[in-house]
């Protein structure tokens, strides 16, 4: 009996035992030795680990990952589950939200690092972030990233351009802009002319695109070729702060500022005339990174709590609810107290099996981050794909970081023996 | 409490017990959006596949509503000329079927010996199988390299099916011994009685009987495999790499690549998405059984 | 100061030599059938990288050599595995005869495992006649002369939007100091000077290396290559500091450049709906233009050299594919002199795709003005220098995510950093090179 048992066994033991087991010990053992293998350095290996920048921040990494991800799988695949009892479409809805379980988390990534671009001509989601924001008004400026030409004695101040020096009435103040592109001016614009001289209470002036198409030109002044900018809102602000006068320039960029008083002003032209609107968020960015991955894995993951839970739910026998209900429980009393616990065997499987998978999660953050974030995504999985593959020829300290993620998931071992045991002895 | 009040209140669902304040009409808009959300992503990724460079570089997917001129095979037809691409997707083939076969075979014994024969240890050996279903692969990574290497088939196809199997096998025997445990034990004994052989009992009972478990565990394994990319990353070259592998490669190499990526990325999912969508019974099944048992 | 004249002074006699052989077994070649020239009965083997409308324009070079020489020459190509496909059959004892490789860091391994043969005398003068000094040291290892250069590419090229440059009233600029002002006037008529696609960090480095290479010269440049000085070396203030002037400037280089990846930088100058007007890379940008589809090259996508910093000579980075031999016999030693005459490569060079770096070849047969450009420029410079990352240890220079190429990322992101920068890629210069 033992030897048939044997032969049935034999190719499955071989391959475990050589092809897992023996390569456990192996790095287990060659996690206490130097990057070429040569020299045995303890538990240098470890301490680096902690210690090194890089390793430490996939370690910390991992444990948001662990705390984040599994939680909210789980609750949202517990939320698809109980709703979907309410549908009509519930196969439908399942195979969608079950659908990416199916890609490789290869084309995941490739699709979410696409949807987060931060142009929002290319990335969906700034895209859908941006016109919203415009529909609650965002800015939609005539002239956006315009600036002054430098050494003129104006100032970009946060978007407002203004002189310097504050003037007085019955002079004249010329703003010549650059960084506006020829085919932004309005048809209307014409050659810019000089302002006529300022009468008294007057200030006047002339905003121009101080750009010759082609070359040419001197910096700073009307040539044949420099166009006005028409529509420019013009302000005179008082040393305290309040307008006391505002118009628009002309089609040849020409204003006149009235009805000034004795004191100077400075001559403003307010930033909504240059906004360059809400460029939406940078979603690929090293603050934000983990997150846009961890919901990449979300998209993927939600759907196997969703069917396991829901196969739970299912099998629960109904007849405890109705019972709770006679006696005049409340709903949150009845999912609290007899549904929550009854569904607790799935979904702690649920849990445990999506934790062992979340700490080593490999082909997401090794796809989606740029360059500029990797560092800040890194996570325990790619940084030992990098230190010992990718370059950084440390196997030492690859064995290290794998002996890390096995000893991490122990305790999800632990339980998954523990269920076992308790279900051979009922 | 009167009989009719009962039967209305067994009809309820437990859901709709759980959530009777919550009105349908919500119920049904919030999926709907919810299910846009899940499959805008996909669509996103078909839509670029279909779009030029050009476009790809200049605007949205979302602009080809608005423009469907836009669209074209053209970056299908030159992933289909581009021999890198379609000599990884046979790698891809060669090294998912294989793969899977052997798991099955090797996953099937083992499971049918562990399920029905007893010998000494069993309970022991079937733990220590439980515990290698949570070992994280990374820990095989670089003493199989070093072996493979040795052996001379670092960065052949056999080495990377070799290491796909060896994994596979844990979660294999697990699934198919919970499954042919619940095959009747009068079915066995009937044969055992007529003189039949463990292999003839494992050939003619167990492999009919749990023919929907193995079409579970195989188009597990298959998937799996299919979608791998950390292994055949470190034990494939140019010469045996998946399409994963091709691809990824298209993300840091130095020419245009938009087309190829997404083109290629959709190219990958779509065997993957096929079998889903034919077997996604037997998909659900082996999930279910491989954990909850 | 290295004198390319100096060489053309005392090798005519040695090249007139070659030149006659050449001329001889071209006569030989048109004269008699194939297969009756000196070597009819040879059979050669050729590897290299080269698939596609490159191996079909190699196997012309090659056939060209199979009618002077009579010798049948079959082509494989490895792929991008060089160096197992090569370490495989010198192991099975069967090495190709001659060999393409892209690194000269693989030469120089298979020169001191003692797999390579050294050129013969003959070879060695046919090189010395028509390169310049910088490609025969690149050829040779500890002193002896392995490897004929037969293909090159340049990594000093700057590529301009001229559409917008014009518009802009902006030309090529003179130097360093000018590039600044010809952006500056880009920028101001509304358009970004520059575009950077930093997503992965080679596009910094190569930038990197043509400024070092300009300010502090080859010698220097090989030293920090080999890490015989430390980054924290004043020179590479230097340049930094240099880069710095363009790098920190907001209103001259696009924003968003560290999520941007390469082929995005090239659309942003070049595609259909422009941002920026200046890209700097390789001479492969030209693929990258005409990929798009939305601008033409030597039309409205032109390239001038990498400006000129601190007033330095003109100097290249760049890459190229080295011949070489791995068996001593005549047949072999022949097709490594055909190699090396102009003839081998001006065979390919009308066909496009091939820069040439020897001195010889007709410049007029390039194809296009373009290329021709990126060719006198690539043999016009005082100093060649291949690609650092490429010469370095890999995990310096040669993985994302790491060492040379995410510092260089974070340094674009803060270029006032300087000091630690260069304390950043000692530290991992210092830990990369310890093998």
């Amino acid at each position: 009996m033992f030897l048939i048992a044997l032969g049935f066994l034999a190719p499955a033991l071989v391959l475990l035992a050589g092809l897992v087991l023996y390569p456990i010990l192996y790095t287990v053992v060659r996690s206490f030795f130097s990057a070429d293998g040569g020299a045995f350095v303890g538990w240098d290996n470890y301490v680096t680990m902690f210690t090194n920048d890089s390793t430490f921040t996939a370690i910390r990494n991992n444990v948001i990952w662990v705390l984040v991800a599994p939680v909210a799988c789980t609750v949202l695949g517990l939320l698809f589950a109980v709703l979907l009892e309410k549908i009509k479409w519930s196969t439908a809805f399942k195979l969608i939200i079950f659908m990416p379980m199916a890609i490789s988390m290869l084309a995941a990534g490739v699709i979410f690092r696409g949807m987060f671009q931060e142009s929002p001509n290319l990335g969906v989601v700034n895209a859908a972030v941006v016109a919203v924001n415009g529909a609650f008004g965002g800015g939609d400026a005539a002239y956006p990233g315009a600036n002054p030409r430098t050494d003129v004695g104006l100032i970009n101040d946060n978007g407002v351009i203004a002189s310097e020096a504050a003037a007085a009435a019955g002079t004249e103040v010329n703003f010549p802009l650059v960084g506006v592109r020829a085919d932004a001016v309005p048809a209307s614009a014409a050659q810019a002319e000089i302002a006529g001289t300022a009468s008294a209470g007057q200030i006047t002036g002339t905003v121009w695109l101080d750009v010759v198409t082609g070359g040419g030109g001197t910096n700073g002044q009307i040539d044949d070729g420099k166009t006005g900018l028409p529509g420019i809102q013009v302000d005179a602000v008082e040393a305290s702060g309040t307008i006391a006068a505002t118009t628009e320039t002309d089609a040849a960029g020409r204003y006149v500022l009235d009805g000034l008083g004795t004191e100077s002003y400075r001559i403003a032209l307010p930033a909504s005339n240059f906004d360059e609107g809400y460029q939406g968020v940078s979603w690929l960015s090293s603050g934000l990174i983990t997150a846009v991955i961890i919901l990449s894995y979300i998209w993927i993951w939600a759907g196997f709590a969703m069917v396991m839970i829901a196969s739970g739910l299912s099998a629960i026998d109904r007849s405890l609810q109705e019972a709770a209900r006679m006696d005049g429980a409340n709903e949150w009393k009845v999912f609290s107290r007899i549904t929550a616990p009854l569904l607790s065997p799935v979904l702690i499987v649920v849990f445990v099996t999506l934790i062992i998978n979340v700490l080593k999660i490999f082909d997401l953050v090794y796809v989606i981050p740029p360059g500029a974030s990797k560092p800040a995504a890194n996570v325990i999985a790619v940084e030992m794909w990098t230190v010992s593959f990718g370059g950084g020829s440390n196997q030492g300290l690859g064995s290290a970081l794998a002996i890390l993620l096995l000893i991490l998931v122990l305790p999800s071992m632990i339980i998954n023996v523990r269920k076992f045991r308790q279900e051979r002895q009922s | 409490m009167s009989g009719a009040a009962t039967h209305v209140r067994g009809k309820k669902t437990l859901a709709r017990a759980i959530l009777g304040f919550v009105d349908k009409g919500v119920v049904n808009a919030v999926l709907v959006i919810v299910a846009i959300f899940w499959l805008v992503p996909t669509l996103g990724l078909f839509l670029s596949s279909l779009r030029t460079v050009g476009d790809s570089a200049s605007s949205g997917w979302w602009t080809i509503f608005t423009t469907p001129a836009q669209l074209t095979i053209e970056n299908y037809a030159n992933l289909l000329a581009n021999p890198t691409i379609t000599g990884s997707f046979w790698n891809t083939i060669l090294i998912a079927v294989p793969t899977t076969v052997f798991v099955v075979i090797f996953g099937a014994l083992a499971g049918y010996a562990f399920a029905w024969l007893k010998f000494p240890g069993r309970d022991w050996l079937l733990i220590v199988v439980i515990v290698l279903l949570a070992v994280p692969l990374q820990v095989a990574l670089i003493p199989l390299a070093r072996m493979f290497g040795t052996l001379g088939i670092f960065g052949s196809i056999f080495g990377v099916i070799l290491f796909h199997v060896a994994f596979g096998l844990p979660f294999a025997i697990f699934l198919l011994r919970n499954f042919f445990t619940q095959i009747p034990a009068e079915l066995l004994e009937a044969a055992r009685i007529d003189g039949a052989s463990d292999w003839r009992i494992f050939v003619q009972v167990i492999l009919p009987l749990g023919g929907p478990a193995i079409a579970s565990l195989a188009i597990f394994q298959f998937l799996w495999t299919w979608n791998d990319m950390l292994v055949a990353l470190i034990f494939t070259n140019s010469g045996s790499q998946p399409l994963t592998v091709a691809i990824q490669s298209q993300l840091r190499q130095f020419g245009s690549n938009i087309d190829v990526l997404s083109a290629g990325a959709f190219l990958s999912m779509i065997v993957p998405l096929i079998v889903f969508f034919a077997f996604q019974r037997f998909f659900v099944q082996a999930l279910l059984a491989g954990s909850q048992k | 100061m290295r004198s390319i004249t100096h060489h053309r002074l005392f090798t005519p006699l040695a090249g007139a030599g070659i030149l006659a052989l050449t001329l001889a077994g071209c006569s030989q070649g048109t004269t008699d059938a194939a297969g009756s020239g000196e070597f009819a009965g040879d059979t050669l083997e050729v590897s290299a990288a080269w698939s596609g409308a490159e191996q079909a324009n190699f196997e012309a070079v090659l056939a060209a050599f199979e009618e002077q020489s009579g010798a049948t020459v079959n082509y494989t190509s490895f792929g991008d595995n060089a160096a197992t496909t090569l370490g495989t059959q010198i192991e099975g004892g069967s090495p190709p005869n001659v060999a393409m490789l892209a690194q000269p860091a693989l030469m120089n391994q298979l020169a001191s495992d003692g797999n390579l043969q050294p050129l013969s005398d003959a070879a060695s003068a046919a090189v010395a006649e028509n390169y310049s000094q910088s490609w025969v040291d690149l050829g040779s290892s500890d002193g002896t002369q392995y490897g004929v250069w037969f293909k090159a590419s340049n990594k000093s090229t700057m590529w301009y939007n001229v559409d917008l440059y014009d518009a802009a009233g902006a030309v090529a600029p003179a130097d360093w100091d000018d590039f600044l002002v010809q952006l500056q006037l880009v920028a101001d008529s509304g358009y970004a000077g520059i575009s950077i696609g930093a997503d992965v960090g080679w596009p910094l480095t190569d930038w990197f290396e043509n400024v070092y290479l300009q300010t502090a010269g080859g010698e220097m440049y090989d030293q920090l290559t080999n890490h015989e000085i430390p980054w924290t070396d004043p020179s590479v203030t230097v340049a930094l500091d240099a880069l710095a002037t363009l790098w920190g400037n907001d209103a001259l280089v696009q924003s968003g450049a560290a999520q941007r990846t390469f082929p995005e930088s090239v659309t942003e100058v070049f595609g259909a709906d422009p941002q920026a007007a200046t890209i700097y890379e390789g001479d492969f940008v030209a693929g990258n233009i005409t990929d798009d589809g939305n601008s033409v090259v030597g039309e409205n996508a032109l390239f001038f050299d990498f400006p000129s910093v601190n007033g330095s000579a003109p100097a290249v980075v760049g890459g190229g594919d080295v011949a070489v031999s791995f068996t001593d016999d005549a047949a072999t030693d022949a097709l490594m002199q055909f190699l090396a005459s102009p003839e081998a490569a001006e065979v390919w060079v009308p066909k496009g795709g091939l820069t040439s770096p020897n001195n010889n070849v007709d410049t007029a047969l390039y194809p296009d003005e373009t290329s021709r450009q990126i060719a006198e420029a690539l043999t016009g410079a005082e100093t060649f220098r291949f690609d650092m990352s490429d010469l370095t240890p890999s995990a310096f220079g040669g993985t994302p995510g790491q060492g040379f190429w995410q510092i260089m990322i974070q340094f674009l992101q803060d270029p006032s950093d300087v000091a630690g920068t260069q304390q950043a890629l000692e530290d991992a210069a210092a830990a990369a090179y310890v093998d």
